[in-house]
Order: structure tokens, then C-alpha cells, then sequence
């Protein structure tokens, strides 16, 4: 019941009540789910106290309503806000069950998974381009950072820094082709430049017509290694794991494991 | 003692900072007599324009008379030369136009609180000799997730202005920003002689940009990744680092949540002989950490990794690890044990004595692993820890620690109902052995207002007073009553203090007594506090120097939002997220104060609930409203 965890939490033999003026404090010591005719309170049985403003009645509705639209939403920050409202509602005096809330106690993520961590050295493995460390406790949402990008990661051959390429910013290959000599121009040249070859930067061309020094390759969500162009982009974009840019002259070696005929087919 | 502080995310480093931090631009002046025509200021390029919108007196006398002194400013500009305090410089900047230009073309180190305040061109055309800059995006709130993410705070537009503005630039120090690889590699291509960098609490790089960083700033002093998030992409960054000798002063990669290959590491600290500072990442075992420190000694920071191994070793063969710790006779400050393995926590007697700063807030260490340890510890001034020590850890803490400054006690289970091993006997104990202590933050599940109002009377030097009492609500547990009394000691009898966080069951009072006796309090972080608009009046018509204000879950609503609004161009930001505002009022509040920036975040579209205000984050801003906000955001 995630809607409303106002009322559940007194147990009759632990009961201590202390009105004084207009305020209850309760406090309990375990919280144990009661019916709700066993909860003594002044207010009326929303759970409000006398002396609330209209505003915060006002509050109320919009929370108790919300809470009942957010059980039949499913919205991304669904846990996010519920836990929001549902903490919201009581304010001050009464104790809420221990229903999440969303960050609370303010513990930042990393800190909150030590109860594992420590028992186990595995830790929690990071996962690739996702949140790390990130607890569940508190019923938020899981968080990709790069929800809308479509991110494959991109190697070239002779630099040791990997970068990723993002392809749902391009509409064709040649847009593709182009980013990449964008990306490896420099670093290429400052490779070339600490080996002892002369490192002037030269634009990487020819990557997808076997051409230039480089070629394009990619891994496919089966595996296999293939040269890229020769599918519709979209097909490419659908199936593509990850990229690397090879010497053109290591291409038929590149592409021995699991070579599509039809790339045979293709490239002579 | 601030250099030890910054070894550990600092919440609070700007202690010294006015109101405003571009103050010659500044909107409406606390002290001046003329608030009332506030706003202003267009700062342009050519510095005959400039204005200083404070007392007109400075300002009237000036224009009426020839300035003749090219002179003077060459005197002024080799004495502003001196002034590296940004309180400092912004006052002088203030005093006539001709010192505000000077001040602007001898500024080297820049401060900016909040990214959303101006924009970078404006930064760029201001400050022209800018070497060293700070900068800090997302609220704190964002931390605990009461933010959606992709909300903003981007790095890219500021490091591309600067790109070009600034060549020289050699530090940048980042909080709570999102940062791309392609901003590290920017950054990495466009600063020739950089030197320093710092990312705490950010995210949205990984390793590949961290791999650019180390391989093209050849003059890289300081990496200190702190806190942050960084995807692994699965790249060798350590490798990266160039082949000669490296000018590395510092190197905290704890938060890197990625293998590294020991060996690149290995030859990485044996080239760089000005390493001080290194902070390693759990994937370090005991026995590399072993190697490492075996070749450097010079070390004075530490941070051990995991502090533990992943096989049995063979005992014969098992290295002798406090003998690596007793020749590093320099480190005063030591951090990590991500999985500590406990029997091996001896080996760090050799260091104790030494130590001035000790985090064990990873380390799962009972009283009795505990209290050998931190016998030997008097030199200790900053102390982070899990509550796991126990009340009779922190007793133990309170006999030896004499000096210590900082105390911060985190929560192994942070849950609200989960068993509470420290309480106000821990505290009560704390501050009767440690009378100088400056800073505190402590979770725990229970809590007395004696012992609260104890600390206030012994610990007089408190400037930073944290208490999270994990269950909301919760009163003084042995008298029942609200936490009214304690906190309300604490802001009467800590005349320093600035920095002030609540928690457990609070009434307006509270906040009556935070309003009358928080003189000099700049943050205040409020939750689940508070029954009335009334106490955050109090709050708002009283704490003169307040500027950032945090409040969740406390039953505030318009009215005590618009007692405020004499207040907010001097304020930093203010967020209210699950109160009882009303959209209407934020709007009203927008449309009265053109140089506030109010943001209404909410999830997605909110139809039937639009007048509810989820999440009101507000702040002041010289060039309006951001231009890259979500869709969840609305701008009022």
C-alpha cells in the first residue's frame, strides 16, 4: 500500500500518547500494520491535525490523489515521486511506517551498499555505461545516464584510448566516417608523434571503401566482424556491438572469425 | 588543516565567500541603503560602461572628476597582485570603477557557486587573466535523488568559452557538473600548461576521458576524482599517462569503479617523484599496496584501496605490511579500506601517531578492532568514520583525539529503523574530550537534546553542525519532547556557527530560535521539520547571512515563501521540494523578481496536479533563465 502509509504503524501495548495542546507525538517501537480503528487521534481521520492551514489540507487532496494516480501510471519516476508524496502528506507528528523514501536519510549511493560490499569483496560490478553503487532501498529509478544516445564503443588500431561514438547522431555512413576521423585524427598523430614518425595530422579517409590507410569495422550483436557500409544504416545501426578501425592492410586477418559471405561477396 | 580537508569531499569550502560572488554585478547589496533600487548591471566589455551599482556616493563622485593615473593602476594593479581572498577582491572591486577593472584583469582564480548564475561569456568578457577556476552545478539534494537526472549543470559550454578565452588556463575544480569525455578531451586539447584537475560529486565521463586527460596534459599536477561516477569503458587510462617522468602531485582515483592494471600504476608512481597524494580504488589489493608503498615513501596521502586480497595467501610468503607503513614516515592522512580484511588493520600502527587525518567510513571496524587504533592517534584533526565504532568507539575517540576538528559518523546501515550502535551517549562524549571541535556530522537513530546542548556548551568553535537523526520525526527519546531545546542551543551558544542541519521531530520554535540566534548561518538543510508557514518566516526574516537554504517534506506554504522575497537576490538558491507550494505563488514570486530564475521540477507532465509544486529550486541569475532545460523543468 504504497498510497498511504499514514496510518499503519501502532501497535495497542506500545502506545504513548502525550497531548499536549494541539499536537500528538507518538512514539512507537515497532511498526507493525494496525487497523485503522485502533489509532486514537484528534483530527478527523485523514490523519490531519487541528491546527492545519488550508494549504496543507489543500496539500493533502492533491497528494491523496496523486497517490492514487500514481498506481495506475507507470511513469519513469514513478518511485521517485510516490515516495515523494507519500512522505509528504503527514508532516510533523506522527511516525510513517517504513516505507522508503526517497533519499532519506541523505546518504549519498556509493555509501549505501556497504552492508554488502563488506560481506562480499565482489563488490558491485560495474556495469557498462551504467550507474554503479546506485541502491535500490529507496525505490527510485534505475538511472541511465545515456538514455537517448545510443552509444557503441570505438577502437582504433595503434591508439591505446578507446572513445565511444554515439550513432544515433548520424544519418549515414559518410556522417559516421567522418566522426570518427574527427575523433582519432588527433590522437593518432600524438601516437604516431611519441613513436618517433613524424606527427603531423592527416585526415583518416578511405574507411569504408578499403582505400585509405584505415577501415571500418564492426562487431555485430552476434559477434561476427565486418566491414561497415554495406548494410542499410539502419540495419547497420540495429545490429552493431561495438567498433574498431583497422589497418586496411590487416583486413582479411581482421575479419577471419565469423567473416559473413556475403561480405566475401562484396569485397572481391 | 584546509589542505587535509580537501582530501575528502569538502560540502562546505566556502566559508569565506560574501553573498555575492561577482559582486560588482551584483543585485541589490545586504548592506547598502539603497536595496530598495535594486537590480542591475550589464557588464560590458569596455570598461568605461561598467558600473557598480552600490552606493551612489562612490559612484556620483567619481564620473565628475578626470582620472587621470595610469600610475595608480599599475600601483594598484602590483598591490591587488596580493589580495587572493575572493572576499577580499570582491570588496575592492566595489570601491571605483577604476579599481573594479583593475581587480577584473588581476583576478586569477575565479569562484563560481552556482553554474546557472551567468553565463559563461559573461565570466569570459569580465576576467580576462583567469588560471584557476571553480565551478558547481547540481543543489545538494541532487545527491540523494530528489532530482531527476539530465537535469543540467554542463560542463561543455563553460570549457568551449573558455577554450578560447583563456589558453592559459591551468585548474579547473568541478562540483556536482556533468561532464562529458568530449569536455575532458576539450579541456585536454585546448589548455597547453594544465595542471590541475578536480571532479567532485560528477558524472557522466568515463575512463576514456579520464585515458585523454592523463595522456595530453603533460604538465598534469593534480588528478583528484572524488566522489564521482565514471563509467568504465573499459581503458587502460593508468597506461595513458605519458613515459617520462610525470609532474604528478596527485592522483585520487578511489571513486573509479574499474580494474586497473597494477603494473602501468607501478611504473606510473615510480616516475613521479612529486607524488604526495594517491588514493587508490578497491581493485588495489593489500599486496600491491604493499609494493607501492615500498616505492614511495615520500607519500603523505594515502587512500589503501580495498585493504584486502582476493586469495589465501601463502603466510610464508605474505609481506610485511606495517614495516611498507613504518617507512612512510610522511603520511599524515590516510583514507580507503573499500573491503577491509580487519586482521590486517594493525599494520597501520606505525602511521598513527602521525596521523591528522583518518577515514575509516568504508570499513565495517567493531569497537575492539577500533580502540587500538585510534589510542595511538593524538595528532588526529579530521575523523570520518562508520557508526559501527559504537558509542564506545567515539569514547574512545573523545580520550585520545584532543585535537580534533572534524568529526563525521556515517551510517553502516542507513536505514530508518535499523539498529542504532551510536547515540547521544557517543556524542555527549565527543564533545566533552573534544573541545575544539569546528565540524560534525553525525547520523544516528537516537538522540537527546542534553547532549546536544552539552556539545554547544563545550564545543564553542563549531561553525558546522550536522545531526541527521535517521528516523523522521523522532523526539528526544528520553524525555519525549521535540529536538526544540537542542538545536536551539546549539544556533544561541555557537557564535561561529554557519553551516546548520536539522532533524528529529521539530517545531516552529526550532526555527523561532534558528531565526533569532543564527547570525551568521549560511546553509541550513531542513527535512520533515516544522509545523507551520511560521517557521520558515522565522527563518527567512531572521539569519542574515543565509544563502542557501534546502528544505524537503516541511509543511511550508506561499506565505512563508513570499516573507522571503526581500531576501532572495541575496541568497545563493533555495530549494522546497515536497512543501505545500502553489504554482501561482512561484509564478507571482517569478514575475516580481526578473533576476530570479525559478524552477518548477516536476515528473513529466503533471495534468491533473498543476498547481502543485513538486520541487521549487530557485536562484538568481545575471542572464536569465538557462536555455538547455529538461522538459521536466519549468522555468516560471
Amino acid at each position: 500500500m504504497e498510497g498511504c502509509p499514514r496510518n499503519r504503524e501502532i501497535g495497542p501495548k506500545l502506545f504513548d500518547l502525550i497531548p499536549q495542546g494541539r499536537k500528538w507525538y507518538q512514539e512507537d517501537k515497532n511498526n507493525i500494520d494496525q487497523e485503522k480503528k485502533l489509532e486514537l487521534r484528534l483530527g478527523p481521520p485523514g490523519g490531519d491535525e487541528e491546527d492545519r492551514s488550508a494549504m496543507k489540507k489543500k496539500n493533502n487532496n492533491y497528494t491523496e490523489t496523486r497517490n492514487i494516480k500514481m498506481e495506475s501510471e507507470d511513469k519513469s519516476f514513478q518511485g521517485f515521486n510516490s515516495n515523494h508524496f507519500s512522505s509528504s502528506n503527514k508532516t510533523s507528528q506522527k511516525r510513517t511506517a517504513p516505507g522508503p523514501v526517497v533519499g532519506w536519510p541523505p546518504v549519498r549511493s556509493f555509501r549505501k551498499n556497504l552492508a554488502s560490499t563488506s560481506s562480499s569483496k565482489l563488490g558491485n560490478e560495474s556495469s557498462h555505461g551504467g550507474q554503479i553503487n546506485k541502491s535500490n532501498d529507496d525505490g527510485e529509478k534505475q538511472v541511465e545516464p545515456k538514455r537517448e544516445g545510443m552509444f557503441v564503443k570505438i577502437n582504433m588500431d595503434g591508439v591505446p584510448i578507446g572513445r565511444k561514438v554515439d550513432l544515433n547522431a548520424y544519418n549515414s555512413y559518410e556522417q559516421l566516417s567522418f566522426a570518427v576521423d574527427k575523433l582519432f585524427r588527433g590522437l593518432l598523430a600524438a601516437q604516431r608523434e611519441s613513436s618517433g614518425s613524424e606527427g603531423e595530422e592527416k585526415p583518416i579517409i578511405g574507411l569504408l571503401d578499403g582505400k585509405g590507410e584505415f577501415t571500418l569495422t564492426y562487431e555485430d550483436n552476434e559477434g561476427d566482424k565486418m566491414l561497415v557500409g554495406d548494410v542499410p544504416w539502419q540495419m547497420f545501426v540495429s545490429s552493431v556491438k561495438r567498433l574498431r578501425v583497422i589497418k586496411s592492410s590487416e583486413i582479411s586477418s581482421a575479419l577471419t572469425f565469423g567473416c559473413s559471405s556475403k561480405q566475401e561477396k562484396m569485397r572481391h | 588543516m584546509t589542505q587535509d580537508r580537501s582530501e575528502m569531499s569538502e560540502d562546505d569550502d566556502d566559508k569565506q565567500s560574501p553573498p555575492l560572488d561577482l559582486r560588482s554585478a551584483a543585485i541589490a547589496e545586504p548592506s547598502s541603503s539603497s536595496s530598495s533600487s535594486s537590480v542591475v548591471v550589464v557588464v560590458d566589455s569596455t570598461p568605461n560602461k561598467s558600473r557598480n551599482c552600490i552606493s551612489s556616493s562612490s559612484s556620483g563622485s567619481l564620473t565628475s572628476q578626470p582620472f587621470p593615473d595610469h600610475v595608480l593602476e599599475n600601483v594598484l594593479e602590483n598591490v591587488l597582485q596580493f589580495l587572493d581572498s575572493r572576499c577580499d577582491r570582491n570588496a575592492a572591486s566595489l570601491v571605483c570603477k577604476s579599481w573594479w577593472r583593475v581587480e577584473a584583469s588581476t583576478r586569477s582564480e575565479v569562484f563560481i557557486g552556482n553554474c546557472y548564475a551567468l553565463s559563461p561569456a559573461r565570466l569570459t568578457q569580465r576576467f580576462k587573466r583567469v588560471s584557476s577556476f571553480v565551478l558547481k552545478g547540481k543543489p545538494r539534494f541532487a545527491d540523494f535523488n530528489l532530482m531527476p537526472p539530465d537535469w543540467g549543470a554542463n560542463f561543455a559550454p563553460w570549457v568551449s568559452t573558455m577554450a578560447k578565452a583563456y589558453p592559459w588556463l591551468e585548474k579547473v575544480d568541478l562540483k556536482r557538473m556533468f561532464v562529458t569525455d568530449d569536455d575532458l578531451a576539450l579541456l585536454a586539447d585546448s589548455f597547453p600548461g594544465f595542471k590541475e584537475l578536480i571532479l567532485v560529486c560528477c558524472e557522466g565521463f568515463g575512463t576514456s576521458g579520464i585515458a585523454i586527460v592523463a595522456n595530453k596534459c603533460r604538465k598534469l599536477k593534480v588528478l583528484d576524482l572524488i566522489e564521482s561516477e565514471v563509467t568504465d569503458d573499459e581503458v587502460d587510462w593508468i597506461s595513458c599517462f605519458p613515459e617520462d617522468v610525470t609532474c604528478l602531485e596527485s592522483l585520487a582515483f578511489d571513486c573509479v569503479e574499474a580494474p586497473i592494471n597494477f603494473k602501468a600504476l607501478e611504473g606510473l608512481v615510480a616516475r613521479s617523484p612529486f607524488l604526495k597524494k594517491l588514493r587508490l580504488n578497491r581493485f588495489v589489493s593489500l599486496v600491491e599496496l604493499h609494493r607501492l608503498l615500498l616505492g614511495a615513501p615520500q607519500l603523505t596521502s594515502l587512500g589503501t584501496g580495498s585493504f584486502s586480497h582476493d586469495e589465501e595467501p601463502q603466510s610464508e610468503q605474505e609481506p610485511d605490511y606495517a614495516a611498507a607503513f613504518s617507512a612512510c614516515k610522511s603520511v599524515v592522512c590516510l583514507s580507503g579500506f573499500r573491503e577491509l580484511m580487519p586482521e590486517y588493520l594493525p599494520a597501520i600502527y606505525p602511521v598513527c601517531a602521525n596521523l591528522t587525518s583518518l577515514n575509516f567510513s568504508y570499513a565495517n571496524i567493531s569497537p575492539d578492532m577500533f580502540k587500538p587504533i585510534i589510542q595511538n592517534c593524538h595528532k588526529l584533526q579530521v575523523f570520518w568514520a562508520l557508526d559501527s565504532i559504537c558509542d564506545e568507539g567515539l569514547q574512545a575517540v573523545a580520550e585520545t583525539c584532543k585535537e580534533l576538528r572534524e568529526l563525521r559518523i556515517f551510517p553502516f546501515d542507513p536505514r530508518e529503523d535499523s539498529e542504532g550502535p551510536v547515540s547521544e551517549v557517543g556524542l555527549q562524549a565527543i564533545s566533552e574530550g573534544c573541545r575544539k571541535l569546528e565540524s560534525i556530522l553525525y547520523f544516528c537513530q537516537r538522540m537527546t537534546n542534553a547532549a546536544v546542548i552539552a556539545m554547544s556548551e563545550n564545543c564553542p568553535e563549531l561553525t558546522v553542525f550536522r545531526l541527521c537523526i535517521m528516523g523522521r520525526h523522532r523526539p528526544d527519546h528520553v524525555t519525549g519532547k521535540p529536538m526544540d531545546e537542542g538545536f536551539g542551543a546549539i544556533v544561541k551558544n555557537c557564535k561561529k556557527l554557519t553551516r546548520l542541519a536539522v532533524s528529529g521531530l521539530l517545531t516552529d520554535q526550532a526555527f523561532r530560535y534558528m531565526g533569532e540566534y543564527g547570525k551568521l548561518v549560511r546553509t541550513l538543510s531542513v527535512a520533515f521539520a516544522g509545523d507551520s508557514d511560521m517557521a520558515l518566516r522565522h527563518v527567512l526574516e531572521g539569519c542574515p547571512r543565509l544563502q542557501k537554504l534546502e528544505i524537503r517534506d516541511s509543511p511550508f506554504g506561499d506565505a512563508a515563501l513570499r516573507s522571503g522575497m526581500h531576501r532572495y537576490y541575496n541568497m545563493r538558491f533555495v530549494w522546497m521540494s515536497a512543501c505545500s507550494l502553489s504554482r501561482g505563488c512561484c509564478k507571482d514570486i517569478a514575475s516580481a523578481m526578473p533576476n530570479l530564475v525559478v524552477e518548477v521540477i516536476g515528473s513529466d507532465d503533471d495534468d491533473e496536479n498543476r498547481d502543485y509544486v513538486e520541487t521549487l529550486y530557485m536562484y538568481r541569475s545575471l542572464d536569465g533563465p538557462r536555455k538547455d532545460a529538461p522538459k521536466f523543468v519549468a522555468i516560471l
